[in-house]
């Protein structure tokens, strides 16, 4: 028995030196927020924005032969973000990833693994001056710095099938969807007269991030609030329960299903309506004659006072780039008016700069359609840029796929719950 | 009854000689019984096939059957312009072949000395062999990711999807049984004839092992054929993704954008399945329950 | 009569093996055969970095407040104690989680048992399509279940081909977001799957059946059915308990096929599984040490079943 105790140990202290004793360095020296050379960048799979990001690489590799840009797809897996963090850990992040999700900078942020603008003289005034300071807020960390360059937003509207609502008898050019009363009467008539199979069709299941395109529009739409303000959840108020009850009556009247469909719904003529942003214009366009009608509210508020949410996605510079002066010039670049213009008209997403119909007026002018996105990327809601985000956004999904999608618990008892164990993973920091 | 059937010197019963032969009715009985089973069984990847032929998903009874005006390769077409086919399957068969490489060179080693030698900390190891059984992979994922992304800077290389497979213990536990099965003396000749330990296992064990290097060829070459998770974590370059991440990827990002995104799934998941089915079925005679099921002792 | 023979007995038989045939040999501090340190030091090697290494890094993370993070990044990583251990046992997840997956344990293992058992009987057989029966049991335990998820998921969605068939006895909701299906589908996926290599173990264990016994019971007039009961299963019992034990750890470790089937958690959390919701705390969220904790339990308890699984099946 002390024989096979000596050797357990010698076992554990053998493997521990030969996984430990390899030490794994620290990170770029300070010298990396000024140096230049060549850098990697990620791009997201969406096959427009990988044409854009090719283009624009393709152009400044063309001027600064010295500090050559390597582009790569973002690796996908069910979430993008657990691969980025695994690089972060690993030590091989690239100097700029184009599509960091908003909700998951805290945590990179956390690890250690994004470079605060400030380090660049003129960091934080740049991302001022092309988005606007009062939306530009919504992305500032809790210690006032940004992590995160606010790029393009997608505005969550409602999308509807023209034909499908002809069918059924629905005005498919001002079709009644403005207040609560009408969006549900509007689905029933569409579910009765059978033209799809739902009315609309967000995904029930309980990724963390599908409250984005439920809940969070109309929420964001009727309060204007973000799920946290002040370090308090805001969701288990008469508002949120609200929210809750709407989709629960679309759900037990089966007007949006309980089973995550395999593909999209609205392109397949499955769903009448899709709540969705701007990029799935392209996929639609072809397949649907589409309209797009800004998010329901209980009372029918006025278009121009109609908040979303923002479906938005940053630039960001990672702490293992070793060149971060090239970083920071490049992603200037890639965010400047002209490759802005770019993106709207490769994408159909809306640069999050200023003025958006005023700076790109001649495509506004030949492409009316997608006027309201722009106008609608003025009142957007952001998720909360707290700690634990992931957390709070997954306690949250699973108190309401229990009481919203499958009824199994009642709706303020579950966004209560949810609430407090929010505000504890809050108070955690 | 089965007829005893003369067994030739120093050859193994042979399975077939084995095998009872059952009176007719019984036997008609049994092939019943067996067929409603296998059809049930291979129903799944039936449909599979019919489905990812389908253009447009078809969900009902008779779409169980394929249609000539339904029918088209469309789906397979597009899975070919989305990954890079060729490509992906290079990396499977370097990552598989890396995997078979090792754990038959050190797996044979390992199992012969676990079955045969008396050292000390044998009964240590194989306790270990016995432990890894038991923990979940994904316990171990993310240090396993920090060494060897990190610490060895092993992301994006052969080998360092290959690292944590490369020694499949269920192989070393086949290996063990086989050679505690195997007759002694055969060992105990070599040694009276002058051989060392190192020149009794290569002439005499290894030879002797051919049946048992098949069988762990066979379950060893599922794993990182149909390993996702772990070269997903590991390469961020797409040229180096073996194919059943790229399949993975394309299921979960751009089938969503295809004709019929079911039937685009399903002929992924038909590509995917094709091989280690052919190969199973081509050895599958050989695959003899005889020395996998040595793991019934000990 | 195969014996199962358990680490102790063994050692005694090889000690008197040892002397018997090597009674010159001096006992050496290395043992008899030290050139087989040697022979099993590649494998010790790849133990000690893949397996061991990170079980420990594992346990030791399970007492702090841990985060991963980039190297040269200073992060706080207080020492928590047991304090991690004392909130999973607490948490409502995982308790479900564990509940869901014996939930499935009592579907799958004994269907496992009984179904491989009996087919490997018949599969025992000379007859025309071996073959071809041969190959399709066993073609579910090749193919990787990224591949074959999504034809089941066609099959069982709400307008899948089973709801289409079944008409109006088709469960609402439908049966993989059915908080009281989900699971016993998963088993059900699960088993399919696993079968091929389950009949593979009884399949070896049925040829040390001796003849003999099958012979006297068909002088004693048996049935068929009778035999089965009196002669197969009594003799391939140490095969059937390496096969409840061994399908017991694959249901304890259940990852891939509620995250594929489900998306995760499934209906209200029907079928969160120990291991993902490690997977979801460590990954997703960043809470390694609670993951680690998460792990740790889980382990215990494995061992802790598949010990006394193996004690109980094992007594003669």
């Amino acid at each position: 028995m002390r024989r096979r105790l000596i050797s357990v140990v010698a076992a554990a202290a053998g493997s521990v030196l030969l996984g430990g004793c390899i030490s794994d360095g620290g990170g770029p020296p300070e010298s990396a927020n000024t140096s230049r050379g060549a850098i990697e960048v990620w791009l997201s799979t969406n096959p427009e924005e990988v044409a854009w990001g090719e283009e624009v690489v393709a152009s400044w590799n063309s001027k600064h032969p010295s500090e050559k840009v390597t582009a790569q797809q973002i690796p996908a897996g069910k979430t993008s973000e657990e691969v980025i963090y695994a690089s972060i850990v690993a030590g091989n992040a690239p100097c700029v990833v184009m599509n960091t999700a908003p909700s998951a900078v805290p945590q990179f942020q956390k690890a250690g693994g994004l470079v605060p603008l400030d380090n660049f003289p003129d960091g934080n005034s740049y991302v001022e001056g092309r988005t606007g300071t009062a939306v530009a807020d919504q992305y500032k960390s809790p210690d006032g710095r940004f992590y995160q360059i606010p790029w393009k937003v997608n505005p969550v509207m409602i999308f509807y099938n023209k034909k499908l609502f002809a069918q059924a008898g629905l005005d498919p050019v001002n079709p009644p969807l403005k207040t609560w009363a009408e969006f549900l009467q509007t689905s029933r008539t569409l579910v009765q007269k059978k033209v799809a199979h739902a009315a609309i069709w967000p995904a029930p299941s309980s990724e963390f991030f599908q409250s984005w395109f439920d809940f969070y529009p109309l929420f964001g739409a009727r309060t204007q609030q973000q799920l946290v303000e002040d370090g308090k959840a805001t969701f288990d108020t008469p508002d949120g329960v609200a929210v809750g009850q709407f989709w629960r009556t679309m759900y037990a009247e089966k007007l949006a299903p309980q089973e995550k469909y395999n593909g999209d719904s609205f392109k397949d003529g499955e769903a009448a309506m899709a709540i969705v942003g701007p990029w799935a214009i392209s996929v639609y366009k072809d397949a649907i004659e589409w309209g797009a009608v800004p998010i329901p509210t209980e009372d029918g508020k006025p278009a121009n006072q109609v908040y979303t949410f923002s479906d938005e996605k940053s630039l960001a510079i990672y702490f293992a780039c070793e060149h971060r002066l090239t970083a920071w010039d490049f992603v200037k670049f890639a965010t400047a008016q002209d490759s802005d213009g770019r993106l709207l008209e490769l994408t159909g997403q809306m640069p999050m700069r200023e003025n958006l119909p005023g700076v790109y007026a001649g495509y506004f002018a030949k492409n009316p359609a997608y006027t309201q996105f722009a106008d609608q990327a003025g009142r957007i809601v952001e998720v909360p840029n707290v700690p634990n985000s992931t957390e709070i956004w997954q306690t949250f999904r699973n108190a309401w796929t229990a009481a919203v999608v499958f009824d199994n618990e009642p709706i303020d008892k579950e966004f209560a719950d949810a609430a407090a164990r929010a505000n504890e993973l809050l108070a955690k920091g | 009854m089965s007829k005893p059937t003369t067994i030739p010197p120093k050859a193994k019963p042979t399975e077939q000689q084995k095998l009872t032969v059952e009176p007719a009715p019984r036997n008609r009985l049994r092939v019943l019984i067996l067929s409603i089973g296998a059809i049930m069984f291979i129903f799944p990847f039936y449909y599979m096939v019919i489905g990812s032929l389908q253009k447009e998903a078809d969900k009902s009874f008779s779409g169980v059957f394929p249609h000539p005006d339904n029918m088209t390769v469309t789906n397979y077409q597009e899975i070919n312009e989305a990954i890079d086919a060729p490509r992906s399957l290079l990396n499977s068969t370097v990552f598989t072949i890396g995997v078979l490489l090792c754990t038959v060179l050190f797996g044979i080693l390992a199992g012969y000395a676990l079955a045969v030698m008396h050292f000390r900390g044998r009964t240590t190891v194989l306790s270990a062999v016995l432990l890894v059984l038991v923990v979940p992979f994904q316990l171990l994922q993310i240090p396993l990711y920090v060494l060897i992304v990190r610490a060895y800077g092993l992301g994006d290389t052969y080998l360092g999807m290959i690292i944590p497979f490369a020694i499949n213990s269920t192989a070393v536990f086949i290996f063990r049984q086989f050679f505690l099965q195997s007759p002694r003396e055969l060992f105990e000749a070599a040694h009276i004839d002058g051989a060392s330990e190192l020149k009794t296992m290569l002439r005499v064990a290894i030879p002797l092992a051919r049946p048992a290097i098949l069988n762990a060829v066979l379950l060893t070459f599922i794993g990182p054929w149909n390993e996702f998770l772990w070269p997903f974590l590991v390469t961020k370059q797409q040229d180096m993704q073996p194919f059943a991440v790229a399949l993975a990827n394309y299921m979960n990002n751009v089938a969503g954008r295809a004709t019929n995104p079911d039937g685009a799934n399903m002929a992924g998941g038909v590509l995917l399945a094709i091989p280690p089915v052919v190969l199973f079925l081509i050895f599958q005679k050989r695959f003899t329950s005889t020395n996998i099921g040595s793991g019934v002792k000990g | 009569m195969a014996t199962v023979r358990s680490a102790e007995t063994e050692r005694t038989t090889e000690r008197d093996r040892e002397s018997a045939v090597q009674p010159v040999e001096k006992e050496r501090w290395l043992g008899a055969q030290p050139i087989g340190l040697l022979f099993i030091t590649p494998y010790v090697l790849f133990l000690a970095a893949i397996f061991v290494y990170p079980l420990i890094v594992q346990f030791f993370i399970s007492f702090k407040d841990y985060f991963f993070a980039a190297p040269g990044a200073t992060v706080d990583r207080p020492w928590v104690g047991f304090q991690n251990y004392v909130d999973v046992i607490q948490d409502p997840t995982f308790q479900r989680s564990l509940f869901n997956v014996f939930e499935f344990m009592i579907i799958n293992v004994p269907a496992t048992v009984f179904l491989s058992l009996v087919l490997a009987y018949a599969l025992n057989s000379k007859m025309r399509g071996l073959s071809f029966f041969r190959g399709a049991y066993y073609a579910p335990y090749v193919t990787a279940s990224v591949a074959i998820v999504t034809v089941w998921l066609f099959m069982f969605g709400e307008t899948g081909l089973v709801n289409t068939v079944l008409g109006s006895l088709a469960p609402d909701p439908s049966w993989l977001i059915n908080r009281y299906w989900a699971m016993p589908m998963i088993a059900v996926f699960v088993t399919w799957k696993q079968l091929g290599f389950f009949i593979l173990l009884y399949l070896a264990a049925l040829q040390n059946v001796p003849k003999e016994r099958y012979e006297a019971a068909d002088v004693d007039g048996a049935s068929t059915v009778q035999k089965f009961w009196s002669v197969t299963v009594p003799g391939v019992r140490p095969a059937t308990t390496l096969v409840i034990i061994l399908a017991t750890i694959t249901g304890m470790n259940l990852f891939t096929e509620p995250y594929l089937l489900t998306n995760g958690g499934g209906p209200n959390g029907a079928s969160v599984t120990p291991v993902f919701y490690m997977y979801q705390k460590g990954v997703e969220q960043g809470q390694a040490g609670y993951a680690a904790a998460i792990g740790m339990i889980l382990l215990v308890i494995t061992l802790g079943i598949a010990l006394v699984q193996r004690r109980v099946l094992e007594r003669d």
